[in-house]
């Protein structure tokens, strides 16, 4: 399906890199006309950063930024030019919202604070994201994703065990918290406009959304006082519940017995009579406290068998069980997702057929099908022709000027 | 006062995955009402227990993730019940469902109850497939999804991310999809169903990984092996760990740390300007890494992480503290910004900070508060 759940609305989309645009993805996918400000005087840096087509640099050749920006238009403005500014300002008052994750005052200095533009179209709805907030002793803090990690804990706690944190591999807050986040915001601002006809500032600092994404583990610091566990694969009140080996290379699986039930299911599973006769492992406590015994016994079974027969053996006795997959297993041998018609191939004119990841969601039974993501400026002659209704001539001069690069 | 969710009604199922969807909208003035059967959900039922162990982690995850919600319970066994939640549904917006939880196979009974009603469901793996019905956990989850798998040393096991962060990516999800298809249903009258998979919500989130593999046929590896500049790591300091991002496509943050180090006549910032740091490709390897760690960490030792932070502030070098919990708490910048709430723990009779909004919003129209006891005694009017 391609919805029009949101079709008439309309985004002035500044937000690049990570995180901004991935928050407003879900609106061009939804039926929204997000209109992608960018420039080839300070490209988007996920144009620039990989993967390419082929390992082959190009301004539209890039799958990161295809996967971040489906569904929207580009129009290429300049920002360095007073003109290209004074476009921005006419497409906000044909907008419904406007987006951005630059650095504190940024906006302020292009001439965009929320009060400029809040005078060109009074309901407009302001979206800010900086990493710490617009204002206070760390909002100048540079960052990425993985700095948001660390100043919430997320890096600490990612850990093997005590004293070993590892951190996330990615930056995750960039992929599910902050864009996602901004996103209910954004429809909850639009759900009070209906309402109320008044517009609204959002003003989301990454690290405050952040940190509501470990909000359990911060109240239980504030009320006891007490520094949490850094537990990695464990848990604290289940056993055996890890990753572990498995035949074969780099194969991994993840078992969570998480009652006693399956644990005595278990033991006969591994063929370990020995362990279900054992009277102090019975209880979870008791297993919690020879932990290493009862590991070791399901990581010398799970190293002799290959992930498939594990999960094949553990899921029909209602034990959660699951291959450790990598990019590589969900694209090709995840046939749950196959079912789902998780992937879309999308044809994009440059470099052919993108490999998408759907929205994580189906709406009255169906998959919302991806569009193409934009060539840079695709549609900047069609935006400033159409909807602001500039001549050829116009158009033709501010490109001469550099206003359109 | 209005509130962009104060003509909306929810009632919540959910017990596990589900349950940040309804947090999300109480916060912004839905009615949420938690429809327990007796006994109470899941949830209840971990908090109810005798053995702390047990109940010691899940209450704050209770209390968090269901602060604002009502709860009522009903026997939906019983001809009563349902006819009682039937009357319920009749006026609700939103119905959220979980797999496991009450009515999530009576998905044709709840629509027929509202044309313009919006059921979300949120499972493990989806409502459909042959993963379905399968048991999962966290952990699990985060398995299946393809997160755990980008995260560890490449000489251990993958490693799975802190705090249940299957339910808190769900949860927004879910809450946006939801969002969206309300906005829909006030347009048009028509309700909708939302069928959110966990699994393919943590497959969504995998950073630029199934494009490494469709465009390059690339895997991308935990810990970044083969991708990470040996500077995106975190090193020790004197009283913890820095996170420090100095890779040549953030040449600003390399050169002021390098130009800081020499500042100060130590002699890791002869050893750093050495040409072979220039070179990207050789900055990945693990004997860049190996190198890079002893050389820095004999200067980032001489500081504090608050001196090491007021130092990236003033410098523009991308650097910042790594804080445990308790460190949270204390962060100067969410302290000056009066981030933090007090909110009272409904069942654990005591007062405890929770996080701040998580964006904030012109008008006073984000609130946070405790989760309610189940079943109220109604005052008398």
């Amino acid at each position: 399906m391609r919805p029009n759940f949101l079709k008439g609305i309309r985004f002035t989309d500044l937000t690049w890199a990570g995180a901004g645009p991935f928050g407003t993805k879900v609106f061009s996918d939804f039926g929204a006309e997000v209109l992608k400000i960018e420039s080839m005087t300070r490209p988007d840096s996920v144009r620039t950063a990989g993967p390419f087509k082929d390992g082959v640099v190009g301004t539209n050749r890039s799958g990161y930024f295809a996967s971040r920006n489906t569904g929207k238009h580009s129009v290429s403005l300049n920002l360095k030019t007073e003109e290209a500014r004074q476009i921005v300002r006419d497409l906000v008052a044909h907008s419904d919202v406007v987006c951005n994750n630059f650095g504190p005052g940024a906006m302020d200095r292009l001439g965009f604070g929320y009060e400029a533009l809040r005078a060109i179209k009074p309901d407009i709805i302001y979206l800010s994201m900086p990493m710490y907030g617009q204002d206070g002793p760390r909002a100048e803090l540079l960052g990425v994703g993985m700095t948001i990690s660390a100043v919430t804990s997320i890096m600490w706690q990612t850990a093997y065990g005590p004293d070993d944190p590892v951190g996330p591999g990615t930056h995750y807050p960039d992929h599910a918290a902050n864009p996602y986040h901004a996103a209910f915001a954004v429809l909850a601002a639009l759900a009070h406009r209906r309402k109320t006809g008044r517009g609204m500032k959002i003003d989301l600092s990454q690290v405050e959304s952040t940190t509501n994404f470990v909000g359990p583990a911060i109240v239980e610091a504030a009320a006891t006082g007490r520094e949490l566990p850094q537990i990695g694969n464990r848990s604290r009140n289940h056993a055996p519940h890890n990753i572990f080996r498995a035949r074969g290379d780099d194969a991994w699986v993840a078992i969570a017995v998480t009652d006693d039930a399956q644990w005595r299911t278990l033991t006969e599973l591994i063929g370990r009579p020995d362990l279900a006769a054992d009277a102090s492992l019975s209880r979870v406590a008791g297993r919690l406290a020879a932990l290493a015994r009862v590991e070791e016994a399901v990581a010398g079974w799970a190293r002799e068998h290959d992930v498939a027969d594990i999960v094949a053996a553990l899921r029909p006795h209602r034990i959660a069980v699951a291959q450790v997959s990598s990019s590589r297993d969900l694209i090709e041998n995840d046939p749950q997702l196959a079912h789902r018609r998780y992937w879309q191939h999308v044809e994009h004119p440059e470099v052919g057929p993108v490999l998408l990841s759907a929205l994580p969601f189906t709406i009255d039974g169906e998959r919302v099908q991806l569009e193409r993501p934009p060539l840079f400026g695709e549609h900047t002659e069609a935006v400033l022709g159409g909807l602001l209704g500039f001549s050829d001539e116009r158009i033709k001069a501010l490109n001469e000027l550099g206003a359109l690069s | 006062m209005e509130r962009p969710f104060d003509d909306i009604w929810v009632l919540d199922m959910t017990y596990d995955l589900g349950r940040y969807v309804g947090r999300l909208f109480a916060d912004l003035g839905a009615s949420v009402t938690r429809i327990e059967p007796t006994g109470g959900l899941p949830d209840r039922q971990l908090i109810s227990s005798n053995d702390p162990a047990t109940r010691e982690p899940a209450v704050y995850e209770f209390e968090f993730l269901n602060a604002g919600k009502a709860s009522r319970t009903l026997d939906l066994q019983s001809a009563e019940g349902r006819a009682a939640f039937a009357a319920l549904a009749r006026s609700a917006e939103v119905i959220l469902l979980e797999r496991g939880g009450p009515l999530y196979d009576e998905l044709d009974w709840l629509r027929s109850l509202s044309p313009s009603i919006v059921v979300t469901s949120v499972s493990p793996y989806g409502r459909t497939g042959p993963w379905a019905d399968a048991a999962a956990t966290d952990l699990t989850l985060q398995a299946a999804g393809g997160i755990a798998w980008l995260s560890g040393r490449i000489d251990d096991a993958p490693l799975r991310l802190p705090g249940s962060q299957a339910t808190m990516v769900s949860g927004v999800y879910a809450a946006v999809a939801t969002s969206l298809a309300l906005y829909d249903a006030k347009a048009t009258g028509r309700g909708h169903v939302v069928d959110v998979s966990a699994q393919e919500c943590i497959a969504h989130s995998l950073q630029n990984s199934i494009q490494m593999w469709d465009f390059e046929k690339k895997v991308s590896m935990r810990g970044g092996e083969g991708t990470r500049d040996a500077s995106e790591d975190m090193f020790a300091c004197k009283d913890g760990l820095i996170f420090l991002a100095a890779p040549r496509s953030l040449g600003v943050s390399w050169n002021a740390l390098i130009n800081w180090i020499r500042e100060t006549g130590h002699p890791a910032g002869e050893a750093l300007s050495e040409a072979r740091w220039a070179d990207r490709v050789w900055r990945l390897t693990s004997e860049a890494k190996h190198i890079l760690r002893e050389t820095l960490e004999s200067f980032t030792r001489q500081y504090t992480k608050e001196e090491l932070t007021q130092e990236a502030l003033k410098r523009k070098i991308v650097m910042g503290p790594v804080s445990t919990v308790l460190d949270v708490l204390e962060d100067p910048q969410l302290r000056h910004r009066q981030f933090f709430e007090s909110v009272v723990l409904t069942h654990l009779n005591a007062t405890a900070r929770f996080p701040g909004a998580p964006y904030r919003l012109s008008e006073p129209v984000w609130s946070v508060s405790p989760v309610a006891p189940l079943d109220p005694t109604p005052a008398r009017s």
